[in-house]
C-alpha cells in the first residue's frame, strides 16, 4: 500500500506542475468534448435499447408478425452506433500519445484475454480495464472498452454479431471507472476500484445476457420474453433465466477474479499507468522553438511545457509496427 | 490450397492470378448468405447454405490464424441448435399434439416465475426449435465463413477516414500483442541471470509488472516514432464545417431515439418506427462519413474493387435476393409446416439461390499459398505459377 500511497503523491505534483489555472487530479488522454459527450449519450440511450427490447416489446398485430426481425433491425443497429461514438471520441483529433498508449494496453487486454478463457468464469480482462479508465479518463477507457475487445476478437478470430454488444458494454466499463471520484488515492481507491470491479463485472454479464435472451431461448418456452406483457413479469422471467444459465457460475467467477485482480495487483499497476501518464505529459500543449544558434541540434523539433523529461527519453526506434 | 487449376492452365488470365480478394467483397457475400438464411426456416434450404459457405470457405481461405477459425463456427452453431432443442424440451410447456414422450414434470415455486420443467416433449415444439436454431447457427457460419476468408488487417485498412484513429490504435494492438511474448521471455531471462526464484506472487510483481511497464515504455516510443512519421495529425476543419458534421450526427441520433422508441411503443403512429430508425440512422452516418471525408490520407497500396470482387460481392447480393422473392412467392415451401410436421421442400427459386452463393468457390482467385505471402499480405500476385 505504500506504493500507492507514492502515486498518489507523485499524481498531485503532476496536478500543480501542468494545470496552468486548471484544476486537475488526474489526467484525461482523450478529451471529451460537451458535443462528444451529448453524442455519447444518445447513442447510449439508443444502444441501452438494443439490448434491453425484449422487455418493452408491444404486442401489435404487424409487430408480432415482424418478431423474427426485431432482433435483426437491433443487430444491424448497434455497430453503427459504436461506430459514431467511436468517431465522434476521435474526432477532435487523438493525440499520438494517447493512440499508442490505447493500442499497447489493447494488445495487453488483448493477450490476457486467452489466459482465462478455458476455465469457467475467470474473466481477465476488466480489472486492467478498469484501472486504465481511472488513471487515464472517462473518453480513454471507453476507447480502450473497444479496442481490446476488437483486437481480442480478431486475434482469436471471434468476430460474429456478439461483438459490438461486448465492447459497448467493455465501454461502459470504462467510461465508469474514468468518472469514479477522483479524490480518492491509497487504500480507499483499491476499494472503491474493487467494488466497482465487482458491480462492473456482474453488469457485463447481465447485459450480455439481455442481449442473448431472445436468440437462446426463442419464442416460445416458458422463460422466453412475451410481447406486451408488464414489465414486470418480462423482468422476472429474465431473472429466473439468468440466475440459471449464468450468475452463479460465470458470473461470479468474472466477478472474483476481477476484484481479486484489482485488490492484488491493482496498487502495483495504478503507479505503473500514473508513471506513464505522467512522463506522457497528455495535457501539455506542444510549442515549436527555435533551437539556439549554434546548439548541437539545428532541427527545429517540437519541446513539451510541463513536466516531461522522460518524453524525450523515449527515442525514436526505427520502426515499432504501426 | 493453392489453386492447382491455375497452375495447369498456360494462359492464365490477371484475374485468375493467386492473389487475396478485398475483405469487403468476402463480407458482402457473407452478409448476403446471412440474409438469405434469415428469411427462411426451411432445414433443407438452411443445410445447403451451410453447405456452400463451408465448401467456398475450403476452396479460397488462406493459411493465416483466422481462416483456421471456420471449425470453431461450426462447433458454435451445433451448440446454438442443441440449446435450443434443449431449452424447447426443458421449458417448453408442452404445446403441440403429435407427444413424442412423456418426461415426469417438476413445478418450480412462484419466485421462479411459476415455471414447470420437462413434462410432455411433442415433435412440433422440437421441430420448432430445430428450425430456429438452424437459422440462427446458419447465420452464424455464413459470419464465420467472412471471418476466414477476409483479412482483418486489410479490412482495417479500408475503414472509412472517421474511424481512422480507431483503426490506427487496433493495427496497433494485433502488431504489439505478439512483441509482448518475447517481452516476457526477455524479463524472465533478466531475472534468472540474476538467480531470482519463482515463487507465485514474486512472479507477479518480477514478471507480470515489469512486462507491463515495458509495454507502456513501449508504447511512449511508438508515440515518438509515429510523431516523427506525421500520424495522429489533423487537418484545419472550420468551424462552419465542423457544426455542420456535428449537427448532423446529433440530429441522427435523436432521430434513432425517437425511431426505436416508436417501434417499442405500440401507441406511437407508424412513420415514428422503422422509418424515423432509418432515416435518423442515414444522417447520422452521412454526418460521419462527411467529417472523415474531411482528412486526407494516402494508403498504401489500397485494395481495389476489380471484377472478381464485384461478382463474388453480387452472388451475396443475389442469394439474398433469390431467397426473398422464392419467399414472397411460395411462403410455404420457405417455413415448412411443424404441425402437422411435413417434409420440408425445394422450389427452383431457393436452388437457384443456394447455386449463386456457391460460385465464389470457382470465381474467386485462389488464395496466395506460399508462407511468404501470407507473411506479407499486400503482395498483390504471389504465388508459385
Amino acid at each position: 500500500m505504500s506504493r500507492a500511497g507514492g502515486a498518489g503523491v507523485r499524481g498531485d505534483r503532476v496536478s500543480r506542475a501542468d494545470g496552468a489555472g486548471v484544476r486537475r487530479d488526474r489526467v484525461s488522454a482523450v478529451r471529451v468534448a460537451p458535443r462528444t459527450a451529448l453524442v455519447l449519450i444518445l447513442a447510449s440511450l439508443a444502444a441501452a435499447v438494443t439490448f434491453a427490447w425484449p422487455l418493452f416489446t408491444p404486442v401489435r398485430p404487424e409487430s408480432t408478425a415482424r418478431t423474427g426481425e426485431a432482433p435483426l433491425i437491433f443487430l444491424v443497429l448497434l455497430p453503427v452506433l459504436v461506430a459514431l461514438v467511436l468517431a465522434e471520441l476521435t474526432s477532435g483529433g487523438i493525440d499520438s500519445k494517447a493512440l499508442a498508449m490505447l493500442g499497447v494496453l489493447a494488445a495487453v487486454n488483448a493477450a490476457l484475454r486467452p489466459l482465462g478463457a478455458g476455465t469457467a468464469g475467470i474473466e481477465t480482462v476488466f480489472f486492467l480495464l478498469v484501472l486504465a479508465g481511472r488513471v487515464f479518463g472517462p473518453g480513454f477507457g471507453f476507447l480502450l472498452g473497444s479496442t481490446s475487445l476488437f483486437a481480442s476478437a480478431l486475434l482469436t478470430a471471434g468476430v460474429g454479431p456478439w461483438l459490438p454488444f461486448q465492447m459497448l458494454a467493455a465501454s461502459w466499463i470504462g467510461l465508469g471507472a474514468g468518472l469514479l471520484p477522483s479524490r480518492l488515492r491509497g487504500r480507499a481507491e483499491t476499494a472503491v476500484l474493487a467494488g466497482y470491479g465487482l458491480f462492473a463485472a456482474y453488469g457485463y454479464g447481465l447485459l450480455m445476457n439481455l442481449w442473448f435472451w431472445p436468440f437462446g431461448t426463442g419464442a416460445d418456452t416458458q422463460l422466453s420474453y412475451l410481447p406486451g406483457a408488464p414489465l414486470t413479469e418480462n423482468l422476472h422471467r429474465f431473472a429466473v433465466f439468468t440466475a440459471v444459465t449464468s450468475t452463479f457460475g460465470w458470473d461470479t467467477g468474472r466477478a472474483v477474479t476481477t476484484a481479486v485482480a484489482i485488490v492484488v495487483v491493482g496498487p502495483a499497476v495504478l503507479v505503473a499507468l500514473r508513471r506513464a501518464a505522467r512522463r506522457a505529459a497528455f495535457d501539455a500543449p506542444v510549442t515549436f522553438a527555435a533551437a539556439p544558434a549554434g546548439g548541437p541540434d539545428p532541427v527545429r523539433r517540437p519541446t513539451v511545457d510541463g513536466p516531461g523529461p522522460g518524453r524525450r527519453s523515449a527515442g525514436f526506434p526505427p520502426s515499432t509496427g504501426a | 490450397m493453392s489453386g492447382p487449376t491455375v497452375a495447369r492452365s498456360p494462359a492464365v488470365t490477371r484475374a485468375r492470378l493467386p492473389r487475396v480478394l478485398h475483405p469487403g467483397a468476402w463480407w458482402w457475400w457473407a452478409l448476403g448468405l446471412a440474409t438469405a438464411a434469415s428469411r427462411t426456416g426451411n432445414p433443407l434450404l438452411l443445410a445447403l447454405l451451410v453447405a456452400a459457405a463451408a465448401l467456398v470457405v475450403t476452396r479460397r481461405r488462406g493459411d493465416a490464424p483466422w481462416a483456421l477459425a471456420f471449425r470453431m463456427y461450426l462447433l458454435l452453431g451445433a451448440v446454438v441448435v442443441a440449446t435450443r432443442v434443449l431449452f424447447r424440451v426443458v421449458l417448453g410447456g408442452g404445446q403441440g399434439e403429435h407427444v413424442l414422450l412423456r418426461l415426469p414434470e417438476i413445478p418450480l415455486p412462484a419466485w421462479a416465475a411459476g415455471i414447470r420443467l420437462f413434462g410432455p416433449v411433442a415433435v412440433e415444439q422440437v421441430l420448432g426449435g430445430l428450425y430456429d436454431g438452424l437459422r440462427l447457427a446458419t447465420m452464424l457460419v455464413c459470419l464465420g465463413a467472412a471471418n476466414a476468408l477476409a483479412n482483418p488487417k486489410r479490412l482495417l485498412k479500408a475503414v472509412p477516414g472517421a474511424l481512422y484513429a480507431v483503426g490506427t490504435a487496433v493495427v496497433v494492438a494485433l502488431s504489439v500483442a505478439p512483441q509482448l511474448v518475447e517481452s516476457v521471455q526477455r524479463v524472465r531471462r533478466a531475472r534468472r541471470l540474476r538467480g531470482a526464484g519463482g515463487r507465485r506472487m514474486r512472479l507477479l510483481h518480477g514478471v507480470a509488472l515489469p512486462v507491463l511497464a515495458d509495454a507502456l515504455d513501449r508504447s511512449l516510443a511508438l508515440a515518438a516514432a509515429m510523431d516523427s512519421r506525421g500520424y495522429g495529425r489533423t487537418a484545419a476543419v472550420p468551424a462552419g464545417a465542423r457544426a455542420l458534421t456535428g449537427a448532423l450526427v446529433l440530429a441522427g441520433l435523436v432521430g434513432v431515439c425517437a425511431g426505436t422508441y416508436g417501434l417499442l411503443d405500440a401507441t406511437s403512429p407508424g412513420y415514428l418506427g422503422l422509418p424515423m430508425l432509418v432515416t435518423g440512422l442515414v444522417t447520422a452516418v452521412a454526418g460521419m462519413l462527411l467529417a472523415g471525408r474531411r482528412v486526407h490520407r494516402s494508403r498504401y497500396r489500397p485494395d481495389r474493387w476489380r471484377l472478381p470482387e464485384l461478382l463474388v460481392a453480387g452472388c451475396g447480393v443475389l442469394a439474398a435476393g433469390l431467397t426473398t422473392l422464392a419467399v414472397d412467392v411460395h411462403p410455404v415451401l420457405l417455413h415448412p409446416p411443424v404441425s402437422p410436421p411435413t417434409w420440408p421442400e425445394l422450389s427452383p427459386l431457393t436452388v437457384a439461390a443456394v447455386a449463386v452463393a456457391v460460385v465464389p468457390a470457382w470465381l474467386a482467385p485462389p488464395p496466395p499459398s506460399a508462407p511468404a505471402a501470407v507473411a506479407h499480405p499486400s503482395v498483390p500476385v504471389g504465388g508459385p505459377r
